[in-house]
């Protein structure tokens, strides 16, 4: 905040002062309503132990024995899967696609997104391109996005983390676009413009600060679309692959042995919805602090 | 009303254009070469050659785009070389399953919906509201494939009661048919009528806070009345409009759903074409799943503006 220009009316009118102070407001309110506290300890609980798994895990997650089936035991917490492998180690390490896919898909697709978006707001051509790339990228809807991915690039988490990111960059761009384009006619801004503030600085300093609320409100709905995702297309086999575990792929196997170990099915299915409600909870009470003033 | 379709026409007909230009592009490009797959590793150059005369795939690329949309038009889409039969048929045959879960998923979500929405904004009582609150949201956010195979396992492993999957005798003989497609569809259609159900809810009560409701409590009209003729439809544009954006992403749910309970339609034959990197069949059925996506929204639009006079005046 220091700053060696005069003070300009544009800066006057946005109160350049106080605004951070209101913000830090509306995000704490966010931060300590009991939806997002909640939905933020069950994160953390699940991503702290998809962190932690090499040392939580009570075996490794593809060992095998001839002990297949067993059902929940003190060796064996969560019981055996076909090959004697400990399904409580799997769930473990079928969290950490999760935690991946979450921390580097879902920030690259926002990012993208985001400077998408922008260089449209600033653009008057490039913009009608952006929009139209963004519809088309729409067009392909959750998993049909995954399959077409998994069709050009192969099956795998790598498909996984392409199609979490695709997904997200409509969703930042038409976002900060419209945010952006709604804060442009305030009555703060003209005065900005009139003042003389340059284009850029007006962006980024006037604008974009007032709009990155509802980023962070989809950020945390992004995480949830990630966790399904992830879960969606390993599901269906085209996601993280046998033998590598991950919540998605686990539970694909299980169905096939539902009549004789209900728990290789019943563990994947709890974590993977779980942390989707939560990620829910948390976009929810974040919604609450800061948008709805 | 002709005017206002005719305004949302070109830009649906762009994205399709777009997307079917990725499509093609993408899957020629990472397909590798098809003809020598299809030959085999034993197969002579000549062979090969051969192969890839009759897919057109020795044509420049422009070309073999043309021909792909002049294939789609005279539905001539060739042979699928992972499942030997003729594209159209598999495609057709396929579609037709998928039709029949996705109608029955439309249906219970569209009566399930509207009928947990409707209680939601006007029952009274905050125990209920909370219970159907919490009801819904879980609805719109456990994914299908939890749902689904928990359905599984209660009705069909623990209680016996549902066939665990296939399509049965289909709706040829209806009674035997509805209990081979009622699982699916209820897991389809989860996350369909819990939406519709917290938006009609949540705009049901805006309305009923506006003042031309007032005057009607004041002037004395019945309940029924009141319901039926004016807050129902004042609050139903939202309602379409998120219905709409439900079923242009239905066949998402339906490849997960169709996986579950092996129900032989669209999205198991997408995920085989792609598993069996068959790049013909793939590019027609994901141009498939863009155009279902863009003709319902256009659909969509023009039920809103027909059932809006705002939506129609405001944009035309």
């Amino acid at each position: 905040m220091t700053t060696t220009e005069p003070v300009t009316i544009g800066a006057v009118a946005a109160d350049p002062a106080t605004r951070p102070a209101r913000q830090a407001a509306g995000l704490w309110r966010g931060l300590r309503s009991p939806e997002t506290i909640t939905g933020l300890v069950v994160v953390a609980v699940i991503f702290g132990a998809g962190l932690l798994a090499p040392l939580i895990a009570t075996h490794s997650p593809y060992a095998q024995t001839a002990d297949t089936f067993a059902p929940p035991s003190a060796a064996h917490w969560l019981g055996t899967d076909e090959y004697g492998r400990d399904l409580f180690s799997r769930v473990l390490y079928g969290i950490r696609q999760d935690l991946l896919v979450g921390v580097v898909a879902v920030p690259a697709g926002a990012i993208a997104g985001t400077v998408l978006g922008l260089i449209g707001t600033v653009h008057g051509w490039l913009d009608t391109v952006i929009q139209r790339l963004f519809d088309v990228t729409l067009a392909f809807t959750g998993l049909v996005m995954g399959v077409t991915v998994a069709a050009v690039i192969g099956p795998g988490l790598p498909a996984v983390l392409l199609t979490v990111g695709l997904v997200n960059v409509p969703l930042f761009g038409r976002l900060i676009r419209n945010a952006v384009n709604g804060l442009q006619s305030r009555e703060y801004v003209t005065a900005a413009r009139i003042g003389g503030v340059r284009p850029l600085r007006l962006l980024f300093r006037h604008i974009l600060p007032n709009a990155v609320d509802a980023l962070i409100v989809q950020a945390a709905l992004s995480l949830s679309l990630a966790v399904f995702i992830e879960g969606a297309m390993s599901f269906v086999g085209i996601g993280v692959r046998p033998p590598d575990p991950s919540l998605g792929s686990l539970l694909r196997t299980s169905i096939t042995f539902l009549d004789r170990a209900p728990m290789y099915a019943l563990a994947p299915m709890l974590v993977v919805t779980a942390l989707v409600l939560a990620f829910n909870l948390v976009g929810d009470g974040l919604n609450k602090g800061l948008l709805k003033r | 009303m002709v005017r206002y379709v005719l305004r949302r026409l070109p830009s649906a007909v762009i994205v399709l254009f777009l997307a079917s230009i990725a499509i093609f592009l993408l899957l020629r490009l990472s397909s590798g070469d098809p003809a020598s797959v299809l030959a085999g590793p034993d197969a002579g150059a000549d062979t090969v050659a051969a192969i890839r005369a009759g897919l057109g795939l020795d044509r420049p690329l422009p070309v073999q785009y043309l021909i792909w949309l002049r294939g789609i038009l005279t539905g001539d889409l060739g042979d699928s070389y992972i499942l030997h039969a003729p594209i159209a048929q598999l495609i057709g045959d396929s579609l037709v399953n998928t039709l029949e879960l996705a109608t029955g998923a439309i249906l219970l979500a569209i009566a399930g919906g509207s009928v947990l929405g409707y209680l939601m904004a006007t029952v009274r009582s905050r125990t209920v509201q909370n219970l159907l609150g919490a009801v819904t949201a879980l609805g719109v956010a456990v994914p299908t494939y939890v749902t689904g195979v928990l359905l599984v396992l209660v009705f069909a492993v623990t209680y016996r009661v549902l066939p665990s999957g296939g399509v049965g005798p289909g709706l040829s003989d209806f009674q035997i048919g509805v209990q081979y497609l009622l699982m699916p569809a209820i897991a389809l259609s989860l996350p369909t009528g819990a939406t519709i159900a917290r938006f009609l809810a949540a705009s049901m009560r805006q309305t009923l806070d506006q003042d031309f409701i007032q005057a009607g409590v004041a002037k004395g009209l019945r309940h029924r009345r009141l319901m039926a003729a004016h807050v129902v439809p004042n609050a139903l544009p939202p309602v379409t409009t998120v219905l709409g954006i439900q079923i242009g992403q239905l066949l998402g749910g339906a490849i997960i759903v169709e996986t579950i309970f092996a129900w032989p339609g669209v999205g198991q034959l997408l995920l085989q074409a792609v598993t069996g990197r068959d790049y013909l069949l793939t590019q027609d059925l994901l141009l498939i799943a863009v155009a279902v996506f863009v003709v319902v929204q256009i659909v969509t639009d023009v039920v809103d503006a027909a059932i809006d006079p705002r939506i129609r005046l405001e944009r035309a």
